[in-house]
C-alpha cells in the first residue's frame, strides 16, 4: 500500500523558554512538543491518505529525544512512524535536515504524497518542505490551504500575499500546508491507548547511507539572545470595572495617546 | 570585494532593495525577471545584468532548474531572494539543486568575504539568533531592509532566456485578493481583536472603540485564519503584519510570542484580558484584567467623556 508521509518536528515549547535579565536564554526546563502546525499537517496527511486509500505515516528527524514524540504522533491517527534520532540534529540546518528526510523518504519508499507544514515552531524557516521536494525531484506546492485529489493529480489552493492560486501537480508530490487546511483534533483516550501497539521504526544515519559530509551544516549559530520586553506592566485588577477603566483612561491621558 | 549575487523577487520594489544590498556589499547584481517590464526596470535602476525568463503567466517556481543553472552560469556566490511565499519556495528549491545552505527571513544581513553574517528570529520571536553562513549560499530577505537602488549602471544588458517550464505543474487559476483591511503599517493607533471575542458580530465592540480612539482594527492570526472574521492582511505577528503604532490596544488577545513579536516596537501597549496570567500582561504597559464585554462599553463611554 502506498504511503502518505507527513514530516513533523519535535521542538522545544517556546512557552517554556526563560529569558534572563542579561538576555541569556534558559531552555533547561523546557518541555518538547510536536511543532504546533505539524499537528495540522499530520491530520491533513491522514485525510489525504483516506481519500487515496493509502497508509498515513509520520517521519521525524531530531536528537535522541525525538523518540519521545512517537506515541503522540501515533495517537493522532498515523499508522506508523519512522524516526531518525541522532545528536548531530542539534547543529543541523535546513540543508542537512532536508537531506536526512530525503534519504529516509527513499528508504520508506512507495509514497505518493509528502506533507510538511508551512514552518516549524522553532526555526520557522519555511524551507524544509520545498527543499525536500527539490532533492527528491518532486513537484512542490507551498502555502496550501485546500487540497483535492483528482486521479493521478493533486489540486491545491495556495495563498500568496496578493493572490490565491489553484495549482495542479502530478503525484508523487510534496505539499506544504497552512494550519487552516484542517483542525488538529486532540487525540482521544482510545487513540492514545492504541498508539502503543502501532509500529515505530528507527532509521539510523548509517542505514540511510548518510556520510559525514552530508551531515555538515553550512550555517553555524554564533550567538543567541533572548528578547526582553521592557514595559511598564501596570496591571489594573482591583475595584469594579468602572474604577479600573477610569484609572486606565487617566494613564492614557498622561501618556498623551488620547 | 568583487563577486556576483543573483537576486530575485516577485515584488518589483523588493528586487530594487536587493540590488541595493548587493551594491552596498560591493557585489555585482544579476537580477532575474519573469516579466518584461520588471526586467527593464531592473536594468534601468542599478542591476549589472538582467536575465529575463519569458514565462508568460506561468509559475516562476516551475523554472527552478533553469534558475539554478543560470546562477551557476554567472559564477555567482549568492542567491538573494525577497522573502515572500513565492520567493521562499524558489529559494529553497534552488538551494537544494545547488546544494547551498539557505538562511530564511533574515532580520539583518552583512556580506563579508566568503561568508554572510545574519540575524534571524527563532522560537516565534522569543530568541534572536546570530548565524554565520558560508558562501556560496541563498538568503531570503523581507521588504524594507535595504534602500532600493535607483541609479542605472552603464552597460546593464537584458538577456532573454528561453526555458521550458517543469511540465508537472499546471496553473489552473490565479485570483487577485482585494485588500480589504486597514493600512496598518501607517496606523497611529491600533485596536487588536483576539479570540476573546465569542462571535463575529461582537467585533463591533472593537470597531466602536477604534472609532472613538481614531484607531484601525487589527486581529490575531486565529481570528483571521481560523475564524475568518477579518481579512488576512490585518493580522499581526511573525507570519502577518509588523506594526509600530503609538498605541496598540489588545482585546482578548493572549499575547503568544508569535503574535506580539509583530507589535513589540509599538509606543504604548495596553491589554484587556480576563486571564490575569495571560502572557499579554507581561508585554503590556497598562492592562485591565476583566471581561472585554464589560470593559469595552465602559471604556468607550469614559473616552467619549474624557
Ligand atoms: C509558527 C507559528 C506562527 C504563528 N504566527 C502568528 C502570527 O503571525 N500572528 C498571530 O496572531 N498568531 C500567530 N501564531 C499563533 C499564536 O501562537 C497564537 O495561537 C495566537 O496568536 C492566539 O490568538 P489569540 O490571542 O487571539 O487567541 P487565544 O490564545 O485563544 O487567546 C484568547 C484570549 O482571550 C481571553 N478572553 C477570553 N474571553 C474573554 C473575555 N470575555 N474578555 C476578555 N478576554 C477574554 C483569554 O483569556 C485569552 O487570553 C503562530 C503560531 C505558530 C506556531
Ligand atoms: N527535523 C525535522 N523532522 C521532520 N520534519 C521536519 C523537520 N524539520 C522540518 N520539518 C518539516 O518541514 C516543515 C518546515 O520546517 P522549517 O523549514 O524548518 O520551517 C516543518 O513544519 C516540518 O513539516
Amino acid at each position: 500500500m502506498a504511503n502518505v508521509i507527513t514530516c513533523y518536528k519535535w521542538v522545544i515549547d517556546e512557552k517554556d523558554i526563560r529569558i534572563n535579565p542579561d538576555r541569556t536564554v534558559d531552555m533547561s526546563r523546557a518541555q518538547r512538543k510536536i511543532s504546533e502546525y505539524d499537528k495540522n499537517a499530520i491530520e491533513a496527511g491522514i485525510r489525504i491518505a483516506n481519500r487515496l486509500g493509502a497508509r498515513p505515516v509520520g517521519l521525524t528527524f531530531g536528537g535522541p529525544e525525538a523518540k519521545q514524540s512517537l506515541k503522540d504522533a501515533l495517537s493522532r491517527g498515523l499508522e506508523a512512524v519512522y524516526w531518525v534520532g541522532h545528536p548531530f540534529a542539534a547543529a543541523a540546518d535546513g540543508m542537512v535536515t532536508a537531506r536526512v528526510l530525503a534519504a529516509a523518504v527513499q528508504k520508506i519508499g512507495d509514497y505518493n504524497v509528502i506533507v510538511c507544514a508551512e514552518g516549524a515552531g522553532d526555526t520557522y524557516a519555511r524551507q524544509v518542505g520545498p527543499r525536500l521536494g527539490a532533492l527528491l525531484d518532486l513537484p512542490v506546492i507551498t502555502a496550501v490551504c485546500e487540497v483535492e485529489v483528482d486521479g493521478q493529480y493533486l489540486v491545491a489552493t495556495r495563498k500568496l500575499e496578493d493572490y490565491v492560486e489553484k495549482v495542479k501537480v502530478s503525484m508523487p508530490a510534496v505539499i506544504c500546508v497552512l494550519p487552516e487546511i484542517c483542525e488538529a483534533p486532540v487525540p482521544t483516550l482510545k487513540a492514545v491507548l492504541a498508539a502503543g501497539k502501532k509500529p515505530a521504526q528507527e532509521l539510523t544515519p548509517q542505514f540511510l547511507g548518510l556520510e559525514e559530509a552530508d551531515l555538515a551544516p553550512g550555517i553555524s549559530v554564533t550567538g543567541v539572545l533572548g528578547y526582553v520586553m521592557n514595559r511598564k506592566n501596570i496591571i489594573l485588577k482591583d475595584g469594579d470595572v468602572a474604577a479600573r477603566v477610569k484609572e486606565l483612561v487617566a494613564y492614557l491621558k498622561k501618556e498623551g495617546v488620547i | 570585494m568583487g563577486g556576483t549575487f543573483v537576486v530575485y523577487s516577485d515584488k518589483p520594489q523588493l528586487v530594487l532593495e536587493l540590488i541595493g544590498f548587493c551594491t552596498g556589499a560591493g557585489r555585482k547584481a544579476v537580477a532575474l525577471a519573469f516579466d518584461a517590464a520588471v526586467a527593464e526596470e531592473c536594468a534601468a535602476k542599478g542591476a549589472d545584468k538582467v536575465l529575463f525568463f519569458n514565462s508568460g503567466i506561468n509559475l516562476p517556481e516551475a523554472y527552478c532548474q533553469q534558475v539554478a543553472e543560470a546562477i551557476t552560469g554567472e559564477g555567482a556566490e549568492g542567491f538573494i531572494v525577497g522573502s515572500t511565499v513565492r520567493g521562499r519556495e524558489m529559494a529553497a528549491k534552488v538551494a537544494a539543486l545547488l546544494n547551498w545552505p539557505l538562511a530564511s527571513d533574515v532580520s539583518r544581513v552583512v556580506a563579508g568575504g566568503g561568508e554572510l553574517e545574519i540575524e534571524r528570529l527563532t522560537y516565534g520571536g522569543a530568541v534572536v539568533q546570530q548565524e554565520k553562513v558560508r558562501l556560496p549560499a541563498v538568503v531570503t530577505v523581507p521588504p524594507g531592509k535595504f534602500e532600493p537602488s535607483s541609479k542605472p549602471k552603464a552597460g546593464a544588458e537584458v538577456v532573454a532566456l528561453s526555458a521550458e517550464p517543469d511540465g508537472r505543474y499546471t496553473l489552473l487559476e490565479r485570483t487577485r485578493i482585494e485588500r480589504q483591511g486597514a493600512d496598518l503599517a501607517n496606523a497611529d493607533k491600533i485596536v487588536c481583536a483576539g479570540m476573546g471575542f465569542a462571535k463575529k458580530e461582537d467585533l463591533k465592540l472593537a470597531f466602536d472603540l477604534a472609532a472613538v480612539l481614531g484607531a484601525e482594527v487589527a486581529c490575531t492570526r486565529s481570528v483571521a485564519e481560523e475564524r475568518k472574521w477579518l481579512p488576512p492582511d490585518v493580522y499581526v505577528g511573525i507570519s502577518g503584519a509588523t506594526v509600530k503604532p503609538r498605541l496598540y490596544l489588545t482585546l482578548g488577545v493572549s499575547g503568544q510570542v508569535q503574535h506580539i513579536v509583530g507589535a513589540r516596537d509599538s509606543g504604548l501597549i495596553v491589554a484587556v484580558d480576563v486571564n490575569e496570567n495571560a502572557p499579554i500582561f507581561s508585554a503590556a504597559d497598562y492592562g485591565i484584567v476583566g471581561d472585554l464585554y464589560e470593559v469595552v462599553p465602559t471604556l468607550i463611554d469614559a473616552l467619549k467623556n474624557a
